[in-house]
């Protein structure tokens, strides 16, 4: 198979994303008075509605339909004033009334949008902006400094109610081939449901996970669920076809369903338009169909194809009278918006001089914005001088953390935000060296000590005292006289021998600045 | 042995005795349980008897009298009641009457259960209906017919056929019935008892096993309007469970004897010539209208032009939702399994086969085919156009007027097996499903015999929307005119032991209004009692 920047060239990948979401915030389901609670024993939430037993009735829940608002709102939707509940039916035992409570062409929240900033490494899978001029557009993407701008569309936000959860026993890690028999979970019934459709606006795979994540951030700034991609409230449907560049029409599409994490959307993605160049330069079709992602195999294997479309026989529900929005209820609740991520991130560069990059960087995930904002508080007067330190130990190295331990928790680890402050203020002042600065960081994390006191112990400040240094680099260069010959020559290739030559002799404790300076000053004579 | 006539009581008698002491609750439930098992082998409309249940709510009844507090019991305190067995009251079994749920013990009570309850009503059991109320004869029960009362050869109508014949019978006072398209009216027209539909909304649907959500409101049987009113009263307002249910504070006993003087009633002349009416119903009907205009009611004629498309809207959207509704019922968590399947889709597709008796398949697969995609837009939308045609039609008609009379069933009961074809049957409904359609509410009030059948006839008494007092109004001046409705003739002696005492009940005071009832022992209790002026007079009749 073609690497995908290689399959990229000649073909565009259009894809477009169905987002769930549950309420996990909320106290009670979506048609009954039964609690939310991820984990319980099995079937200990449950009453006659959400088992479907007979003559049961829904009744909906008010702040669930305030939740979907908010989102609404959040991502630049129309608010519906007027919808109806519909009836989705499909025989599984996950669902007791056998048909979903879902909307119909009408949703909440209609014709929304949210602008994608991709830079980095992701940034070059989109090779039509890569090689634009600062500016330039195509499609709705506008290349920038650090990569481009992206216009997604919003469909829809609907709502709906969760099925239960199926538990296959007897077959291979608890899938259906094989198994003797399953369990039905009814916990998860009836559990608020947002399900998000975007137009198929996304051209990357990297745009996609980018929506997913960016959308989950509006999400958390919302309070209204935990967004867990492990405990699956929040999930993806990845639709992908492939049209030759140029062309205007789509292609077949196949579908990913329930995706729960963002490098596995990326990488079920990323597979999909391999696979699907293949089938298509071989002069094969693409079959419509839906496929299952294996994370450890990493490629997807057909499991269900769509010959014709489902019939799910929808209805309006008429256990549920049409909803009317008022426009008293609508404004209540736009009073209720939080500030958003991209309105954060604005705030963040107004306030504190960070960059767009880094701005969106820290606030991607709540708390370490909330950090960076304790920080700055802290920082007082050198507020803006220890922004952009501050900023890149959040997006470096606390990042690198989180992505290593799945359980990091910032909220409890020792590293608080004083203690950033205080770190990026010795590093500011040139009191300890950038190498210094990541080893007290490790030991901050290590032994729980404040960063002062790590530099105290173990006697790293960084000497920053001119004589000193010269002292140093004088007797480096008294002892390579061949060296400075060459670099005199021209091989200045060799200052990096020097200035590691001049920290050996200090054990790394000579400020780089200083002893780069000097050499270069001595060297040129 | 008891000593007083219990299949003669009203509701409103009941309250009396107990009051006077002629009776414990405990004698009435035994006495109600004792008239079932002598005269239900004949009739067949319980499916289920619920002694111990009855029991434990006359003991509170009685403990409630015996510390004088008699007052602070609802309005229903000893009053023997049965269900339609759609209504789920925990513990029983609640089958619709299909093979599907034989076996099915409720998990919870209805709400309308629950209140009857709560307004102190004994629980009898349960009763015969229709395979999950499709039917207008009760033929498609899985559980045997149930028989009309006034003759064991003909249908008591359906689907609340069992509730119909219970009160006719005489075993129970008060049942209570679901009405989807003429479920509650047109079983009490066939059995010549008293049937209310009330406006959709004012009785909440919780724990009703639902057929047509939005047609589906649950009403009393009674052999009295007063009853059926006190029973209303006990089942109305607003349920947090249902949110179609709307608040309701009226009294339905308040106007009852006000009188029809200055009322509007509203006659449809198109009703009164449609085809398939029998001339002794339309005969009655004509005659109630006169006396109507005789005790100084206005009457108008009134135009629903688009009433004749009721039908076909009805059969597009009673399927469509009982598909929906029925679809739970797949034999996973409960209800009927046809057994050795080792996979999901034969199991589901031989135990609905084998679960569902032939009618219920049938609206199955009618609605099936509706709501699929390509055909949804010929019939579901359309139908739900002509659902606001009609609405609007009843709303303009009661511009001028407070209610409508016009016929229940196009004619009196008929015999088993009479009408084997679907579509015939469907039009026992084509007075009544109209209604449904707009939600107004309706109820069957028995004008006395017809003159060619002998078998009661009735007329249907429409009211606007959440002014059902305005029909119980009329009902009850009707009522006053043809007497109240009798216990059919074949089983006003059917208890040796409790008749010997009837007789001080059947001292008819209004001979003259009651000529078209043969039996004129049948007389209201609760106008006896007036009659004989109030409880006092009761003291006689007490017990060995």
């Amino acid at each position: 198979m073609k690497t995908m920047e290689e399959v990229l060239r000649d073909w565009e990948a259009v894809i477009g994303l169905e987002i769930h979401c549950e309420l996990t915030e909320l106290e009670t389901k979506m048609f009954c008075g039964c609690k939310l609670e991820f984990g319980a024993a099995p079937n200990t939430h449950t009453c006659p509605v959400c088992l479907g037993l007979p003559g049961a009735l829904p009744v909906p829940n008010k702040a669930a339909i305030e939740s979907i608002v908010l989102a609404g709102l959040a991502t630049n939707c129309d608010i519906e004033k007027h919808t109806l509940f519909y009836r989705k039916g499909y025989m599984y035992p996950d669902m007791a009334k056998n048909f979903q409570t879902t909307q119909g062409p009408k949703a909440f929240a209609m014709r929304g949008w949210l602008d994608l900033d991709v830079d980095g490494k992701g940034a070059q899978e989109r090779l039509d902006v890569r090689d634009l001029e600062v500016g330039a557009r195509v499609q709705s993407a506008t290349r920038t400094e650090t990569g481009y701008t992206t216009h997604i569309g919003i469909t829809r936000i609907h709502m709906e109610e969760d099925a239960g959860k199926m538990i296959h026993i007897g077959g291979g890690e608890g899938r259906i081939d094989g198994a003797t028999h399953s369990l039905v979970d009814y916990n998860r019934a009836g559990t608020p449901l947002m399900e998000l459709v975007t137009e198929p606006d996304l051209r990357t795979p990297e745009e996609a996970r980018l929506f997913m994540q960016k959308l989950r951030q509006v999400y958390l700034s919302l309070g209204i669920s935990d967004c867990s991609l492990e405990e699956g409230s929040m999930r993806a449907d990845g639709n992908i076809s492939l049209r030759r560049r140029g062309e205007t029409e789509l292609g077949t599409r196949t579908e990913m369903k329930n995706i729960n994490s963002f490098k596995a959307l990326h990488d079920a993605l990323a597979y999909e338009i391999c696979r699907q160049a293949e089938v298509l330069e071989g002069g094969g079709v693409v079959v419509q169909e839906t496929r299952h992602w294996d994370p450890g195999a990493k490629h997807t294997i057909t499991m269900r194809t769509k010959e014709t479309a489902d019939d799910y026989r929808m209805f309006p529900d008429p256990d549920l009278a049409p909803y009317d929005l008022s426009d008293e209820f609508i404004e209540g609740v736009r009073a209720k918006l939080p500030e958003l991520p991209d309105q954060k991130a604005a705030r963040f560069q107004r306030t504190w001089g960070l960059s767009a990059y880094d701005a969106r960087h820290v606030i991607e995930h709540r708390d370490t914005a909330g950090f960076f904002e304790v920080a700055m508080a802290q920082a007082g007067a050198d507020a803006e001088t220890l922004a952009k330190p501050i900023a890149n130990l959040i997006i470096n190295d606390l990042a690198a953390r989180r992505s290593a331990d799945e359980s990091f928790d910032l909220a409890t680890c020792p590293f608080t935000p004083a203690r950033a402050v205080e770190l990026a203020g010795l590093r500011a002042s040139d009191a300890i060296s950038s190498k210094q600065e990541k080893e007290v960081l490790e030991a901050v994390f290590a032994e729980d000590k404040d960063p002062a006191v790590v530099v105290e112990e173990r006697d790293m400040k960084q000497v920053s005292d001119a004589g000193a240094i010269e002292a140093v680099v004088d007797a480096v260069l008294a002892a390579n006289p061949d060296k400075v010959a060459e670099y005199r020559g021209g091989k200045t290739g060799l200052l990096g021998f020097f200035v590691g030559q001049c920290m050996k002799e200090m054990a790394g404790q000579g400020n780089p600045k200083l002893i780069n300076q000097l050499l270069a000053e001595k060297l040129s004579v | 042995m008891v000593g007083f006539d219990f299949k003669d009581l009203s509701a409103e008698a009941i309250r009396f005795g107990l009051a006077a002491k002629d009776f414990s609750a405990r004698e009435l439930a035994e006495a109600a349980l004792e008239r079932v098992a002598s005269v239900d082998e004949q009739v067949n409309a319980f499916l289920q008897v619920t002694p111990d249940a009855a029991l434990a709510a006359a003991e509170a009844v009685d403990a409630a009298v015996a510390s004088g507090n008699l007052d602070t019991l609802g309005p229903l305190a000893g009053v023997p009641v049965a269900f339609k067995d759609n209504m789920n009251l925990l513990g029983t079994r609640t089958t619709c009457g299909s093979r599907m749920l034989e076996t099915y013990k409720s998990a919870y009570t209805a709400t309308c259960v629950q209140r009857i309850l709560d307004a102190g009503g004994l629980p009898m059991g349960k009763l015969n209906m229709d395979e999950f109320a499709f039917g207008s004869s009760t033929e498609t029960s899985a559980f045997g017919t149930t028989k009309n009362p006034w003759d064991l050869e003909r249908v008591p109508g359906g689907s609340s056929g069992g509730s119909a014949a219970a009160v006719a019978s005489g075993m129970v006072p008060i049942t209570l019935g679901s009405d989807t398209g003429g479920s509650i009216r047109q079983p009490a027209s066939f059995c010549g008892v008293v049937g209310v539909k009330p406006t959709y909304g004012l009785v909440s649907r919780y724990g009703v096993v639902a057929f047509g959500s939005s047609l589906d409101q649950v009403g009393p049987f009674a052999r009295t309007v007063r009853d059926a009113a006190l029973a209303l009263n006990a089942l109305v307002g607003h349920d947090p469970l249902d949110c179609t249910s709307q608040p309701c504070a009226t009294d339905f006993t308040a106007n009852l004897d006000e009188g029809v003087e200055g009322m509007r009633i509203g006659v449809v002349p198109e009703f009164m010539t449609a085809q398939g009416l029998e001339p002794e119903v339309g005969e009655a009907v004509l005659g109630a209208i006169e006396k109507l205009a005789a005790l100084g009611a206005e009457i108008v004629e009134i135009e629903l032009p688009n009433a004749a498309a009721a039908m076909s809207a009805y059969y597009v959207i009673g399927p469509c939702e009982a598909f929906s509704n029925l679809s739970r019922f797949d034999s996973v968590r409960y209800g009927y399994r046809d057994p050795g399947h080792a996979d999901l889709g034969s199991q589901y597709e031989a135990s609905r086969s084998a679960g569902f008796g032939p009618e219920a398949r049938r609206r199955i697969m009618l609605g099936s085919y509706l709501l699929s995609a390509g055909v949804y837009d010929t019939y579901y939308y359309p139908a739900q156009q002509v659902r606001t045609l009609i609405t609007d039609d009843y709303r303009m008609a009661f511009g001028e007027c407070d209610c409508i009379l016009a016929p229940t069933s196009p004619r009196t009961a008929f015999k088993f097996g009479e009408i084997s074809d679907p579509t015939t049957m469907h039009l026992s409904d084509i007075f009544t499903i109209s209604i449904n359609i707009a939600g107004n509410g309706g109820m069957s009030m028995p004008l006395g015999l017809g003159s060619d059948s002998g078998l009661p006839v009735s007329a249907q008494l429409i009211c606007p929307w959440f002014k059902d007092e305005n029909m119980l109004r009329v009902a009850a001046a009707l009522e006053r005119e043809y007497g109240t409705a009798p216990i059919a003739p074949a089983f006003t002696d059917a208890v040796a032991s409790c008749d010997t005492q009837s007789v001080s009940f059947g001292e008819a005071s209004r001979n003259e209004v009651r000529h078209s009832f043969p039996d004129e022992s049948a007389a209201s209790t609760a106008e006896t009692l007036a009659d004989f002026g109030g409880p006092a007079s009761l003291s006689g009749m007490e017990g060995e």
